[in-house]
């Protein structure tokens, strides 16, 4: 059945790439993650509804140590790590920095960082999203990628600066 | 989209029920003007909701999948946001990945469901064309009045769905079967799925059992679920979820003392019979502890053996269920169960020691399996055990000795008819069967080899994809163009003359070998593309219909939008082809014939689903869908909740039923259960099949996943879904990966004597060496060309998760690489 048109594999892979949507967060904190610098020196790029946020310094981010912080308001947890290779998204050192939402987008729970497999998991209905995929689901109840915040390196300091997809709970991420 | 819109109050709300899988989850349409929008203070939204703070984890949200614009034939622009229910019992408000992204499946001339089907088309040999209604609906009738006249009703053959949910239910099962059965009368029909009209549990039915015993509430009140050959975690989630998992965590136990006062009770166990070590597995043992679940891998097709193994014990550690046995069974064919089935001449030992050998599970695990299921509990009790089983057994090695063993099983156990308990399928699409009784015999005929050995003229195929689901599908793909061949040159040959003169020259070229299709979907299918005329049906959401889930729920799915262009229900086009072809025969003084064609002047959904329920009296000779009584008011009125088939009369009030059997009556002459016996405890591989295992190195274990429905019909057009498996995937064990020099990402190719198939690697630990498990039925890559035309000859149902296959890389896959994740998809921590 090669012949047949409508089972060739395309010229260009369908993947869909998301468009970089703008964001916000919310929920309750990410377990077990060093405290970021959340709150501090928030400022505003004119004209952009987000914020930009002072996460960690270049220096302090290890690769087992997740950075825990909130963005773009203190009610959305979020998730800072240092992934072993250059990710989507990445910033910093070989673009390795990403950081995610850290709310399920299936029903709002705390995802949890397992650096041994590389995944961000659900506790409570076991969805799973890989920060090395634009937080894509490998597998779950969620109907969302999990959102990613996006990143820029400002000096020696990782900023937070927008967010791509909705963050669970919210009707807008700038509330 | 960086938000949602919220619907304002006064947004127009419908109920509904997901359009896929079997649980049914309930859902809330919210449908309002695309320009309006409701605001974030509780009493500025139709939700009530205060969308100015953040909503609570395990609250309701709007994802932005839930959300779609539609545009309805007036042309007017809705918001349309589709949310699950939290007064549903059966998904208490949650979605799966599958129903969260329903709002996506819409038509809408702006997104990639624009692909929908709108108007008829004819093919003429150039690529289809628009035809009209009445010239298409003409040009067909006539055609199968001629097959009809001149090779008699059999050669009219057709494929057609029969279940519920989306693109089926009582409505439109009712017409087709109507359609096919009473009025042209052919025994050449087919299910969706495969290539005969019969049922997938013959032997269900045989026992007296019904093919869903249970509530799912029994799963909360069980000592032990056993899941055999299914995956509820990714393919009936809310059930498991929802229903298994607070069991399998201890969160019923209150409920459990409340039910069973004084009686023994703690969290539930789980016995999961899979060849992989799925995420239902995983999930299993992070709600459980590992220590209560018991994951029994067994060897391909070896579960005949491992059920008889487990029941075998049971009746020597006298742990069976004598006393139901005696009042509800037929008590010769016990004696001839444990004789032949259960080879009581044999030693216990070395009855377990051979099933051990076969199914490459070991004895003590066999053991703990018997005593999980059947001994009894602390205080003395009986065990309540609830028995699954689904498309692992059903499409296993021998369909009807696979289903006997557990239905036997359940039957020796007691476990069927009482709280907490149940001998049931899981299922995979809903249910919703009213139907005229089938004209053709059992086994049943198989409906592929007829359309190859040319014996169909006109081959009907109504919302379901042969191409990439049947057996040996090449050969079926094969048979259908070089049949169709000969029409089509007729059909150009004939363009723009008079239909009378077209028909005489498609009725000479089906003299010569040639085949007339009818394909009659929402999309353009692979099988379409060799249809002659293709008819556009509504949707899920474009029609009112009702269907049960799989604790036979019954609700109503309430139309909320149109159907695109001229699409209309598939009760709508089979009726204005009945209507057509009683005219030609009336026109032919043939009042005989005309009069089978006779009362299809539905006006509405609910006409057909009222005509149908003369089929059910409201008493206890109504099969498990049987809904006398019900009226789209009543349903209305219970919303999401419904009511359970069968529905009863007792003076002229509609009654559901939470359990089949709970009255102790089985569906036999007697009244009470039969053990189905089989010749020996396993019948081991027919030789078709033997031959394609030996001259092959993996096993294409194939099946479902938690993303993708079906053949990807709608999940093809919305890229959250698409993107996750841009092309099937096809899991192998890292050692067997690296022999080959085949990474996770890279294009593979999979061949056997069947034909061949490209899949994308994913290694992954889920499977042993020399075994794989390949997403079915692609439109990237269909698993069915590989599938043998071996079919169980008891019931002519095929060994689908029987393939075997050599693997070979083909490259890499670079983009997929990049975006794809390959992460393992069975860790739950």
């Amino acid at each position: 059945m090669s012949n047949d048109e409508t089972r060739d594999l395309p010229d260009a892979c369908p993947v869909s790439r998301r468009e970089f949507m703008r964001i916000t967060l919310s929920g309750s904190l990410v377990a077990g993650m060093t405290p970021g610098l959340s709150g501090a020196a928030i400022q505003t790029v004119a004209g952009d509804a987000y914020p930009v946020v002072d996460v960690a310094p270049l220096d302090a981010i290890k690769e087992a140590a997740p950075v825990a912080f909130t963005y773009p308001d203190k009610n959305s947890p979020a998730v800072l790590l240092r992934l072993r290779q250059p990710a989507p998204g990445g910033v910093g050192p070989n673009g390795t920095l990403v950081a995610y939402s850290g709310l399920c987008t299936h029903k709002g729970c705390p995802v949890a960082w397992r650096p041994e497999r590389n995944l961000l998991i659900c506790p409570c209905h076991w969805s799973s999203f890989d920060p090395a995929k634009a937080g894509q689901m490998v597998i779950g109840q969620g109907s969302e990628a999990l959102p990613q915040i996006a990143l820029r390196v400002s000096g020696s300091m990782v900023q937070a600066v927008g967010v791509t997809g909705l963050i669970y709970g919210r009707e807008t991420n700038i509330l | 989209m960086s938000r949602v819109p919220l619907p304002p109050r006064g947004a127009q709300r419908f109920n509904t029920v997901c359009q896929f899988c079997i649980v049914g989850c309930g859902y809330h349409v919210y449908k309002w003007p695309a320009q309006q929008e409701g605001g974030a203070a509780p009493d500025a939204n139709a939700l009530g909701l205060d969308f100015r703070a953040v909503q609570p984890a395990l609250g309701t949200w709007i994802s932005p999948h839930q959300h779609s614009v539609v545009t309805d034939r007036d042309g007017s622009r809705h918001n349309v946001v589709i949310i699950p229910d939290r007064a549903c019992r059966v998904n208490e408000g949650m979605a799966s990945v599958r129903g969260g992204g329903l709002a996506q499946t819409l038509y809408a001339p702006d997104r990639p469901t624009r692909a929908r089907l709108s108007t008829p088309l004819l093919d003429e040999g150039a690529g289809p064309v628009k035809a009209s209604w009445a010239d298409a609906v003409d040009l067909g009738a006539r055609v199968i009045k001629a097959v009809i006249d001149r090779w008699g009703p059999h050669a009219v053959g057709m494929k057609f769905f029969d279940h519920g949910g989306g693109g089926g239910g009582f409505e439109n099962n009712w017409a087709v079967g109507r359609f096919f059965f009473s009025g042209v009368g052919t025994r050449t029909a087919s299910i969706h799925n495969r290539p005969a009209y019969n049922s997938e549990v013959h032997a269900a039915g045989d026992a007296g059992v019904a093919a869903l015993t249970n509530s799912y509430l029994d799963a909360e009140l069980a000592d032990t679920i056993v899941i055999v050959g299914a995956n509820p975690y990714e393919t009936q989630t809310n059930y498991f979820l929802a229903h298994m998992v607070p069991n399998l965590q201890g969160g019923t136990v209150p409920t459990k003392r409340s039910t069973f006062p004084g009686e023994t009770v703690e969290a539930a166990r789980m016995i999961i019979v899979d060849p992989r070590r799925t995420m239902t597995v995983a999930t299993a043992e992070a709600a459980a502890g590992a220590d209560r679940v018991l994951h029994l891998q067994i060897e391909p097709g070896s579960d005949i053996a491992l059920l008889n193994a487990i029941a075998r014990i049971a009746l020597e550690r006298r742990w069976y269920d004598p006393a139901f046995i005696q009042e509800r069974v037929e008590w010769q064919t016990f004696e001839a169960y444990q004789r032949s089935t259960l080879n009581v001449d044999m030693a216990l030992d070395e009855f377990v020691a051979e099933a051990a050998q076969i199914t490459g599970v070991r004895a003590e695990k066999l053991f703990q399996a018997a005593e999980w299921i059947a001994s009894p509990k602390a205080g003395g009790e009986r065990r309540r055990t609830l028995l699954h089983y689904e498309k692992g057994l059903i499409w296993g090695l021998k369909n009807y000795e696979n289903v006997a063993a557990i239905v036997d099983l359940g039957l020796l156990t007691g476990n069927v008819g009482k709280p907490g308990t149940g001998v049931s399928r899981l299922g995979g699409h809903q249910e919703g069967y009213v139907r005229p009784a089938y004209p053709g015999g059992r086994p049943a005929l198989n409906v592929d080899e007829a359309v190859r050995r040319g014996e169909v003229k006109c081959f009907w195929v109504g919302g379901c994809n042969p191409v990439l689901t049947t057996l040996r599908a090449e050969a079926f793909e094969g048979a259908l163009r070089d049949r169709g061949a000969p029409v089509r040159a007729a059909l150009g040959a004939t363009a723009g003359r008079p239909v009378g003169e077209r028909v005489t020259a498609i009725v000479e070229a089906l003299k010569n070998g040639g085949m007339f299709v009818i394909v009659q979907d929402i999309y353009r299918t692979a099988t379409a593309a060799h249809a002659h005329l293709i008819l556009p049906a509504a949707q899920w959401g474009e029609m009112n219909l009702t269907s049960i889930n799989g604790e036979r729920r019954l609700r109503l799915y309430e139309k909320f939008m149109d159907p695109p262009g001229e699409a209309v229900p598939d009760w709508s086009i089979i009726a204005r082809f009945a209507k057509r072809i009683r005219q030609l025969y009336q026109d032919d003084n043939n009042p005989l014939l005309a009069n089978r064609f006779l009362d299809y002047d539905w006006r509405s959904d609910e006409d057909v689903f009222i005509h149908a329920r003369y089929q059910f009296k409201g008493d206890s000779t109504d099969p498990m869908e049987g809904y006398a009584g019900v009226t789209y008011d009543l349903l209305r009125k219970l919303g999401n909740n419904g009511i359970q088939t069968p529905v009863r009369l007792v003076r002229g009030v509609p009654v559901g039923t939470v359990r089949m059997h709970e009255d102790g009556k089985f569906g036999t002459a007697s009244g009470k259960a039969r053990f189905i016996a089989a010749p020996r405890p396993w019948p081991g591989y027919a030789a078709k099949v033997a031959r394609q295992r030996k001259n092959h190195r993996f096993w294409i274990n194939n099946g479902r996943s938690n993303q993708i429905w079906q053949t990807s019909y709608h999940h093809q057009f919305i890229p959250f879904y698409q993107g996750r498996f841009p092309i099937p995937y096809l899991e192998m064990h890292a050692d067997d990966a690296k022999e080959l020099g085949i990474a996770s990402s890279d294009l593979v190719e999979l061949s056997n004597d069947m034909g061949t198939v490209r899949a994308m690697a994913y290694v992954s630990d889920a499977v042993k060496r020399g075994q794989t498990f390949m997403l079915f039925g692609q439109p990237r890559g269909a698993i069915g060309d590989l599938v043998s035309d071996h079919v169980d000859p008891a019931t002519t149902i095929p060994y689908y998760k029987g393939v075997w296959a050599n693997i070979r890389r083909i490259g890499p896959l670079p983009d997929i690489a990049k975006a794809v994740s390959f992460a393992p998809m069975n860790v739950a921590s």
